[in-house]
């Protein structure tokens, strides 16, 4: 009884969101030569058409976002054919990049169907309706630039007395035991013990990225998970109270997890605005729109 | 939702799952009279679980000073504040009021997430008293001015907030024990857990970025030992144990005997809805307008059956067992002038007098070549 409610609740928004949308959008990735991984302004972008798309308000399940604070998501994409790209463009007059017990970061995602004749439901997908998520966060941009945003970063005056469980321990000058040793440090050895999540290959736990972004897949509500390989990069700039972050994946992927791009697909997306506490189902969206590579 | 029965509020109520009870339910009893606040119960837990990195303001188990004290800040009158009026029947003893599961708006449950600063006060309004004692004051019965120390430890509710709100699913209940855990290989630290909560036990890790718990010394629990917290109380306030499901209690169960037989333990806050599973002997010295809000309604009759503790020696056979084994009990018996705990297998676990020897020493001992006082 619940699942017909819930898929009859789906299609009710379909229509109207169809209904939203008079002209179908296809996004189109043109081909140019060489692809910007992280230039936000390159010419090259000059080349693709920018499509500007509706973003909504997450109401389908809990927790919902019941205070949109963006409208717009101005889509760009281009291929060289090896790589795709996509230059995605919202305005957020807040950059949000760190995390902590009351902060949430920006965050933005795209979805591609891992069998678009198939296609699962426009959000997360559904069970044996596979998608294939490619995740940028803030504080993951801002660990690349500017360092893993460790305690003392976040407060500087903060006071530990020791840390007596990291198993490198003092230089000689801070006594017997570390005091102001790095997480990852304390990562590496037997202190790894008492930090959970690291200890648990939590993907959220990695002091010392090398992409701010995460390659996911999923199958409904609540079953993100990160993929094996990461072959996806990306890279997000703020300036003048708007977002640009750029995605980037091979065209032909050796990875089964990675959706198929060659043939005409669809594409959805997402957005996270930290300032207002957006996180985990609390997003903005946009159904599956065609996505076409042109060659 | 789903419609689910609540034997604290005597009535059924609204949660996300299923009533889905575990075969066992691990479940303390903390005697509020007999703590003295020393924390050596919050560094047993905060030096053998969280002493990471990210862990620094991280309390699994932390004792504060009621009225004033709360980790986090205002743990508890945030979350009564939002609930709005809280009565219960006094007829049927049925809570009327609003639980944490109604008025979710767009979530699984009402909650509110502190603010960094509020973990920074661990020990705000410690030893303090409810207001100045006046001149003059004398005791008759009821302290006018009055605290009391709350040793608080995730509930490893029935119906936990944590659980309903976690939109992954990371966060479980132990069919086996009823202990409640995150996955930390599947928290991508949404912070949902932390909102939900009513007791503030779930933390957010800002280095590993992902929420942690209480997780009831699950290690010890397998090996038939009490929690690290149970064990080192030197006040021996603590026993931990397993309840029995409501109409299925066990006279030989000494939390059974405690909580659903005597009645004379009580849920912590019982009207936020997730039937918590430390059960508290309230204060007596303190006024019961309070103890009501914070306890419930069978705060009188627990408040005189204490007072009237050593005329129940079946009730005073189970609380002599509180901090005299590591093990956990799970039958007891009467024999003798001893009270008797036992494991699961039926093993005698510990063996305790029901009236401690009394030994006068003289004033003036000859053989020492001193004086002392003898002590009751």
């Amino acid at each position: 009884m619940k699942k017909t409610i819930f898929i009859a609740a789906i299609s009710a928004l379909s229509v109207s969101l169809t209904s939203a949308q008079p002209v179908a959008i296809i996004i189109k990735s043109e081909k140019v030569t060489g692809i910007p991984l992280r230039e936000v302004n390159n010419a090259t972008w000059n080349t693709a058409t920018a499509f500007t798309i509706p973003v909504f308000p997450q109401n389908i399940t809990t927790p919902m976002l019941t205070a949109p604070s963006v409208k717009n998501l101005k889509v760009k994409s281009i291929n060289d054919g090896t790589t795709v790209a996509f230059l995605l463009e919202w305005t957020d007059s807040t950059k949000d990049i760190i995390v902590d017990a009351d902060k949430f970061c920006d965050q933005v995602a795209i979805q591609l169907p891992m069998h678009p004749d198939t296609l699962p439901i426009f959000m997360m997908g559904n069970k044996k309706g596979r998608v294939h998520i490619i995740h940028w966060k803030g504080i993951w941009q801002n660990d690349i630039e500017n360092g893993f945003r460790d305690v003392k970063d976040a407060y500087p005056n903060y006071w530990a007395d020791i840390y007596p469980m990291a198993e490198k321990q003092g230089d000689g000058t801070n006594g017997k035991f570390a005091k102001d040793i790095s997480a990852l440090d304390y990562s590496k050895g037997k202190g790894k013990n008492f930090m959970p999540a690291s200890y648990a290959g939590n993907p959220m736990s990695i002091f010392d990225r090398k992409e701010p972004s995460e390659e996911c897949m999923a199958e409904g509500f609540g079953t993100l998970t990160t993929q094996t390989n990461q072959n996806a990069t990306a890279w997000g700039v703020w300036e003048n109270n708007t977002w640009k972050v750029i995605f980037t994946r091979p065209l032909v992927s050796s990875d089964k997890d990675d959706a198929p791009l060659t043939a005409p697909t669809k594409i959805a997306f997402a957005i996270w605005n930290g300032h207002f506490d957006n996180i985990s189902g609390k997003k903005h969206y946009t159904q599956w729109i065609d996505f076409i590579t042109q060659k | 939702m789903a419609t689910v029965k609540n034997w604290q509020l005597k009535k059924d109520m609204k949660y996300p799952y299923d009533e889905s009870r575990p075969n066992k339910q691990i479940a303390y009893v903390f005697d509020t009279n007999k703590c003295i606040a020393c924390q050596t119960c919050t560094v047993a837990c905060k030096t053998t679980w969280t002493s990471g990195k990210g862990e620094e303001t991280m309390f699994f188990n932390n004792v504060e000073t009621k009225p004033y004290g709360g980790y986090p800040l205002k743990w508890d009158l945030n979350t009564l504040k939002m609930m709005g009026e809280q009565s219960w029947d006094k007829a049927t003893g049925a809570y009327k009021g609003k639980t944490i599961f109604d008025d979710t708006k767009g979530e699984n449950v009402n909650g509110w997430r502190p603010a960094e600063r509020d973990y920074a006060f661990p020990n705000m309004g410690e030893d303090e008293c409810s207001a100045n004692v006046n001149k003059g004051a004398f005791f008759s019965g009821i302290h006018d001015t009055w605290m009391f120390y709350l040793a608080r430890i995730c509930n490893h509710c029935t119906y936990p907030g944590c659980l309903a709100a976690c939109p992954r699913k990371a966060i479980y209940k132990r069919p086996e024990d009823g202990i409640v855990l995150i996955d930390e290989s599947r928290c991508r630290g949404y912070k949902e857990c932390v909102k939900a909560c009513p007791y503030k036990k779930t933390f957010f890790n800002m280095v590993t970025r992902t929420s942690e718990k209480c997780i009831g010394c699950y290690p010890l629990i397998e090996q038939g030992e009490q929690p690290r917290c149970v064990q080192t109380c030197i006040g021996k306030i603590r026993m931990q144990g397993f309840l029995s499901k409501p109409g299925e209690a066990k006279a030989d169960n000494p939390i059974d005997q405690i909580v659903h037989i005597k009645k004379i333990a009580l849920p912590l806050y019982p009207q936020y809805g997730t039937e918590p599973n430390v059960y508290y002997i309230p204060p007596i010295h303190v006024p019961t307008d309070f103890l009501h809000q914070m306890f419930g309604p069978g705060v009188d009759k627990a408040v005189e059956m204490y007072k009237n503790l050593k005329n129940d020696p079946d009730l005073l056979a189970a609380f002599l067992l509180f901090g005299n084994t590591p093990k956990t009990i799970h039958h007891y018996k009467r024999e003798g002038d001893f009270t008797v705990g036992y494991n699961e297998a039926g093993e005698v676990l510990t063996k305790v007098p029901m009236t401690e020897p009394v030994y006068v020493r003289p004033y003036d001992d000859k053989d020492h070549g001193t004086f002392r006082h003898n002590t009751p």
